[in-house]
């Protein structure tokens, strides 16, 4: 039976993301086999860390071209969360000692920035509840009333978009931090929608069921 | 805007949730961690901090797994500490589902294990944890191994060299303060908020709404409280409406049980 396929590459906490899924009802297998990610319905890549050994294991995985086959040639729904969102950047400066930008998916135009505060007591990491505002419309947001469009953010850098229709929300930490991107049948979010509680749960059953 | 977090900690020994009061005395027995967890996910708290405090080289497995069965349970995120002085014990807490695994005593005593945990598990997932008391007026030492054992360190300082070394947040907790219910040592969190820019997670000492707010006006990220919440009817709901009521901003709780 098709379920969800939650991307396991070693980055992070995959178990919290299967367990939000299935308190929805749906199946969720974590995986990096290819025959799995093509039987799933939908694909969730997750991810916390850094972003240079995300893309050392997802290309060690051969988790790009599979993913580039599922998502980008056969149009399967792809929810990119937080560093799985930030991977789909053409690159990222994080721990850029040398100057060599970080390469990415490059799936939106766009760089992997560090957040510049404005001010002395906006710490980084951006970390806790935040509130998004909507720059635009979304099936993935559309259970959520304003008032409870709150979620939980945990991240040092973000991604800066050159293609403004590509961003589905901003948060407010003194700058605009990019909250949600989309494009096509894929959709990605800073926050982690799996440790947003009700509001989380929301948008991942609305992902679970969205067709595009 | 960042919202102000509420973070219930949680105090495991042998499994069972337990709280004393300066670290040792008055042991009393708070009741089960996991279904605990669960009514504070229900009644919408901001995150979770669980600390083991029998110290041992690795997560013993009935910790691993009441970190397994708490990540089924909760949606918020949560911080798991406890003995922890591997970067094999940091990622075995991951894999159990924390979110961020909090360092304390390893990291005085091997200060470049934060920096490479930092690096292997990111920034964010690495949460110090300063345990401290006041041992003369004008001066503060941070005590480690459960507050057993002193160290030349002052906490402000400390927690500086943290932030150089990339912990993602500071969790300081005033041992003269801890279970007394009397209040947050507000001179110290003043002190280490104007000179952090990494988040502030304080505790030790809240026992009422007026305490929390004092604390998070005093430039604390998020309040860390276990008594009032485990001893008094002031609960995760209760503050959370009396704080916004008085302008300071938190999230507004989705939960229907509110």
């Amino acid at each position: 039976m098709p379920g969800v396929a939650i991307i396991d590459y070693g980055m992070g906490n995959v178990r919290s993301v299967k367990n939000a899924v299935e308190c929805r009802g749906y199946d969720a297998v974590i995986t990096a086999d290819a025959a799995q990610i093509a039987d799933a319905s939908h694909i969730i890549l997750p991810g916390v860390g850094a972003f240079e050994s995300a893309m050392i294991n997802l290309r060690r995985g051969n988790l790009i071209e599979t993913l580039e086959g599922s998502v980008r040639r056969q149009g399967k729904p792809m929810l990119g969360i937080c560093l799985g969102m930030q991977v789909l950047a053409k690159g990222s400066t994080e721990h850029a000692e040398s100057r060599r930008e970080h390469q990415g998916f490059g799936w939106f135009d766009a760089d992997v920035v560090r957040i510049e505060t404005v001010r002395a007591d906006l710490k980084i990491p951006h970390m806790g509840w935040n509130n998004i505002t909507k720059e635009r419309e979304h099936p993935i947001l559309a259970n959520i009333g304003d008032k409870n469009l709150n979620f939980y953010f945990v991240h040092s850098y973000h991604m800066k978009c050159r293609n403004k229709a590509d961003v589905v929300a901003f948060a407010n930490y003194g700058v605009p931090v990019t909250a949600v991107v989309a494009k096509d049948n894929i959709v990605a979010t800073q926050f982690h929608p799996e440790k947003s509680q009700d509001s989380g749960i929301e948008l991942l059953g609305s992902f679970l069921s969205w067709n595009p | 805007m960042l919202k102000k977090r509420l973070i219930p900690k949680f105090l495991l020994r042998d499994g069972k949730l337990v709280k004393y009061t300066r670290f040792v005395d008055d042991e009393r027995m708070a009741g089960n961690p996991v279904t605990t967890a669960k009514v504070y996910n229900d009644y919408g708290v901001d995150e979770l901090i669980v600390l083991d405090i029998v110290p041992s080289e690795a997560p013993r497995a009935g910790v691993v797994g009441i970190i397994e069965r708490m990540s089924e349970e909760i949606f918020v995120p949560f911080t798991v500490g406890g003995g922890v002085q591997s970067l094999e014990s940091v990622n075995a807490l991951l894999r159990a589902g924390a979110d961020k695994v909090s360092v304390n005593s390893h990291a005085v005593r091997q200060p470049a294990f934060v920096s490479e945990a930092a690096r292997q598990f990111g920034d964010q997932c690495i949460t110090v944890s300063i345990d401290y008391k006041q041992v003369s007026p004008t001066s503060r030492r941070v005590f480690i191994d459960g507050g057993r054992e002193a160290t030349a360190l002052d906490p402000i300082e400390w927690a500086q060299r943290c932030q150089d070394m990339h912990c993602g947040e500071i969790l300081m907790t005033s041992i003269d303060h801890d279970g007394t219910m009397r209040g947050y040592d507000l001179d110290a969190i003043h002190a280490l908020s104007a000179r952090l820019d990494v988040p502030l997670i304080v505790s030790g000492g809240c026992g009422s709404l007026q305490h929390a707010i004092d604390a998070l006006e005093a430039g604390a990220s998020a309040v860390a409280i276990s008594s009032m919440f485990l001893f008094t009817d002031n609960s995760p709901i209760k503050l959370r409406s009396h704080l916004a009521s008085r302008g300071l901003d938190v999230r507004v709780s989705t939960s229907s049980r509110n």
